[in-house]
């Protein structure tokens, strides 16, 4: 009996299957989302304008950066390390150790001769996935189709002196032996100046502040626990990337805390410990934050544009947002990576996307960023 | 292992000899003073091994009843309590004594802490003595520890205190003017000394000027000092932050050579403010600009 | 100071009494008392449970050390000069080939100091136990003990580790 249900079963799977591609050949979709995967097959040619895009998206998924650039419409205009460059970044930024985990291509308009889509890449980097997100023109040549790319040429730095007077922190540890009551160099002072929980999304977010208040500048770390009624501990977790774990000194970070799985009526208390350790580090860069602006539902976010004052390239930026109501309480933190290296006195734009919700409450807000130099991290 | 170490103890049981029985007398100190030397009559006659077996030390010797068992100075160096047995054939006597600590300070761990702190802070420096003998053994009978500390302007603090089971300690206030302080801990011969840096506090104020420079502004801070008149390290990060139609743009900037500068693009009816850490300082309005 | 030597009953009775005993070495009865600390830092419940957790671990480890002559064992609870001696006294005893099992029975612990910085807590513990001493299969002797030892733990990354274990005091 159960052979013969599983027949069945198989039977009308194997029906559905053709009825499906046979839909999917006779009427295709005119808006994809595909998986750049190097074995994928499923565009290769280009008699048709969207699969001309897919196409060049595939060959960028696969760094196939030589095949990618010769079947463009408009590469005379650039050479293809200038293509290349475009995607993967220069300066060793996120976009360059990253991979393209998919796209979607939506078509704008279309003529005999022409069509434009637009194409979201998601590349993820190891800080999570960032978006790309190119309008492309592809116009026919004779029997097929051609991308004319949109190339964003990075700024290039005029050849100039910058001065910077050099500040830095060097840290001598006391060494491996036991002599106990010998000093050590004293681990920075930090202090947490604010401290909100708040119920979200079915968990308890943590919502804080952490000042360094020693003239050394200190790597930091905030862990938490949440008791319950009777003492015990519901659950821990620590601050990982909503925060800025180097501090210089009178520096402030703020930390966001999540806690999926726990209700705040469960809670009775909160212990929060921030834990400094020194570490050798440098002043510089400094970045202005230019340009900070919130923007309203239905795209609620805070953009602004980085920029890097310093002579050196910063390869990653990290941007941490700390955002208050009227009261001047957190209602959120919040934070991106810019895909781009900072150049020096180029500007970077931003952009740190809010919930809907917390962007009504927003009254005013803060801004930091931490840098990432190769074999540096400010 | 626990089963191991069970089962190790239970064989060496059935080994064991049955029915032991004292049958001479020793005369065992209660206590003894470690690394001094120290003698025990025995009595009986024959050849007998001594064991003495503490968390401190083992040791083994052959004796000869009925004749004195001398230690020398080296034997018995650790303090805590020990066993002894006296093994003649199958006769077994038994002892336990103490070996407590020389009573002459040797060595002082002493932990100042922090040794880095902001100036005028009352109690905010603590000195912690515990004081030891030449073998590192606790001295737990009451000590004497005197604690000093010389602030940077030279003024002297100076504290006494009795040890409590070995340990003493108290609480002083940092120098009112920034630079190394010497703490020092002493008790009899022995003396140990510690430095503790005292650093500016907050800036007591922040205040910036400001001049065009075309269509940027450039805004500098006066040099920052603390509420006592130290200069605020430089790498004290002081944030400038300008307001304007509903944006704002701000920079967090390190002091450098004791004051912050950063340029700000001039906008019309801006408004700029500048703070270090919890401390907020003056405002300027740009009127024209942009 | 001298003691009747009163296990030897037990030596000769059974030798499964004494593998018994030493079953039950690592649950000795302990209660926990906080002296008047006299102005030094408070002590947080947590620290309390925390420091008489690793200070008992301590024991044992120190007498699985003594027990099986491996100093190796002393080194996750014990640093310092306390690890220093106990290593120097199993030495001692694997030189002269005797063994030494310490069966805990009880403790009572008060915390008397807690410094101002919280990188030492000391604590005064009354405790009780029977020690065994043993050599090439043999027992050579059994005591009943009672003392007062004097310890001093430290912080460590992951635990209060034994600096100051003293007897006697």
């Amino acid at each position: 009996m159960k052979t013969r249900g599983g027949g069945i079963l198989a039977l009308i799977l194997a029906i559905a299957t053709l009825g499906l591609i046979t839909i999917g050949t006779i009427w295709p979709n005119q808006s994809a989302s595909a998986n750049p995967d190097s074995r994928a097959t499923l565009v290769s040619g280009d008699s048709s304008a969207q699969d001309a895009v897919n196409g060049l998206l595939q060959k960028i998924g696969r760094h196939d950066w030589s095949a990618a650039y010769s079947g463009l419409a408009n590469k005379a205009d650039f050479s293809e390390v200038e293509f290349a460059s475009d995607l993967t970044g220069n300066y060793g930024s996120l976009r360059t150790y990253a991979l393209l985990d998919g796209f979607d291509v939506h078509p704008l308009r279309a003529s005999a001769d022409e069509a434009q889509f637009r194409a979201n890449m998601r590349w993820a980097s190891v800080v999570g996935t960032f978006e790309d997100s190119r309008d492309l023109k592809v116009v026919r040549k004779g029997d097929h189709w051609q991308v004319a790319w949109p190339l964003m040429k990075e700024a290039r730095v005029p050849p100039q002196v910058i001065p910077v007077n050099y500040l830095r922190w060097d840290v001598i540890n006391r060494g491996p032996q036991d002599d106990w009551g010998t000093q050590d160099v004293e681990a920075p002072h930090v202090r947490i100046v604010a401290m909100h929980p708040v119920d979200r999304g079915g968990g308890v977010v943590i919502l804080g502040e952490l000042l360094n208040e020693d003239v050394v500048p200190a790597f930091v770390t905030v862990k938490a626990a949440l008791l319950g009624a009777n003492g015990s501990t519901l659950a821990t977790e620590d601050s990982f990337d909503k925060i800025s774990h180097l501090l210089l000194p009178k520096q402030v970070s703020p930390f966001r805390i999540d806690f999926r799985n726990v209700r705040l009526s469960q809670v009775d208390s909160v212990h929060i410990q921030p834990s400094a350790s020194l570490v050798s580090a440098s002043a510089d860069p400094v970045i202005g934050i230019e340009s900070q602006k919130l923007n309203p539902v239905p795209d609620s976010s805070l953009t602004g544009e980085l920029l890097n004052q310093s002579g050196q390239v910063v390869n990653v930026a990290h941007v941490i947002g700390t955002f208050y109501d009227g009261n001047g309480q957190i209602v959120w933190v919040a934070d991106t990576y810019p895909s781009r290296a900072l150049l020096p006195q180029t500007p970077v734009p931003f952009s740190i996307a809010l919930p809907a919700d917390v962007s009504s409450k927003v009254a005013s807000y803060h801004v930091m960023t931490t840098t990432y130099r190769s074999g540096h991290a400010q | 292992m626990k089963l191991l170490v069970t089962a190790f103890w239970g064989l060496l049981s059935l080994l064991a000899p049955y029915g032991l029985a004292q049958t001479s007398a020793w005369h065992f100190p209660p206590t003894v003073q470690a690394g001094t030397a120290f003698s025990v009559l025995t009595s009986g006659s024959g050849p007998a091994t001594l064991y003495v077996v503490g968390l401190g030390d083992a040791l083994q010797r052959s004796v000869q009843l009925g004749q004195s068992i001398a230690f020398g100075s080296e034997d018995l160096r650790n303090a805590g309590h020990y066993v002894a047995l006296l093994i003649a054939g199958t006769e077994t006597q038994s002892a336990q004594f103490d070996v407590v600590a020389s009573t002459q300070p040797a060595g002082l761990s002493f932990i100042a802490k922090p040794s880095r702190l902001p100036v005028n802070q009352v109690n905010g420096l603590s000195g912690v003595v515990y004081v030891l003998d030449a073998f590192r053994n606790l001295l737990v009978e009451p000590q004497r520890v005197t604690f000093e500390l010389s602030d940077p302007s030279g003024a002297t603090q100076s504290r006494v205190a009795t040890t409590r089971n070995g340990v003493a300690w108290v609480k002083m206030n940092s120098a009112t003017k920034a630079g190394a302080s010497q703490f020092r801990a002493s008790s009899g011969d022995t003396r140990v000394q510690r430095a503790v840096l005292n650093v500016p506090g907050e800036p007591c104020t922040v205040k910036m000027n400001s001049h065009g420079a075309g269509k940027r502004i450039v805004l500098e801070t006066d040099p920052l000092r603390d509420c006592n008149g130290n200069a605020v390290p430089d790498g004290t990060i002081v944030t400038f932050t300008e307001v304007y139609g509903g944006q704002q743009t701000t920079v967090d900037v390190p002091l450098k050579r004791g004051v912050a500068r950063t340029e700000l693009l001039a906008r019309s009816r801006a408004v700029i403010s500048v703070a270090s850490g919890v401390v907020v300082g003056n405002e300027i309005r740009v009127s024209g600009g942009q | 100071m001298m003691k009747p030597n009163r296990t030897n009953w037990l030596r000769a009775a059974c030798p499964i009494l004494l593998a018994g005993l030493l079953v039950g070495a690592d649950r000795p009865s302990v209660d926990l008392a906080i002296a008047n600390t006299e102005g030094s830092r408070a002590v947080e419940k947590q620290t309390q449970n925390s420091v008489v957790r690793d200070y008992l671990a301590a024991w044992h480890a120190m007498g699985r050390a003594m027990a099986q002559n491996q100093p190796e064992l002393l080194d996750a609870f014990f640093v310092g000069a306390a690890k220093d001696k106990l290593e120097e006294t199993v030495r001692a005893q694997q030189n002269l080939g005797i063994q030494s099992a310490y069966q805990e029975q009880s403790h009572h612990l008060q915390i008397v100091f807690y410094s101002p910085e919280g990188l030492s807590i000391q604590l005064l513990d009354d405790v009780e136990y029977d020690v065994v001493i043993g050599k090439q299969g043999k027992t050579l002797g059994t005591q009943h003990v009672r003392t007062r030892y004097v310890a001093v733990l430290t912080p460590t990354e992951s635990k209060w580790k034994v600096r100051i274990f003293q007897g006697g005091s």
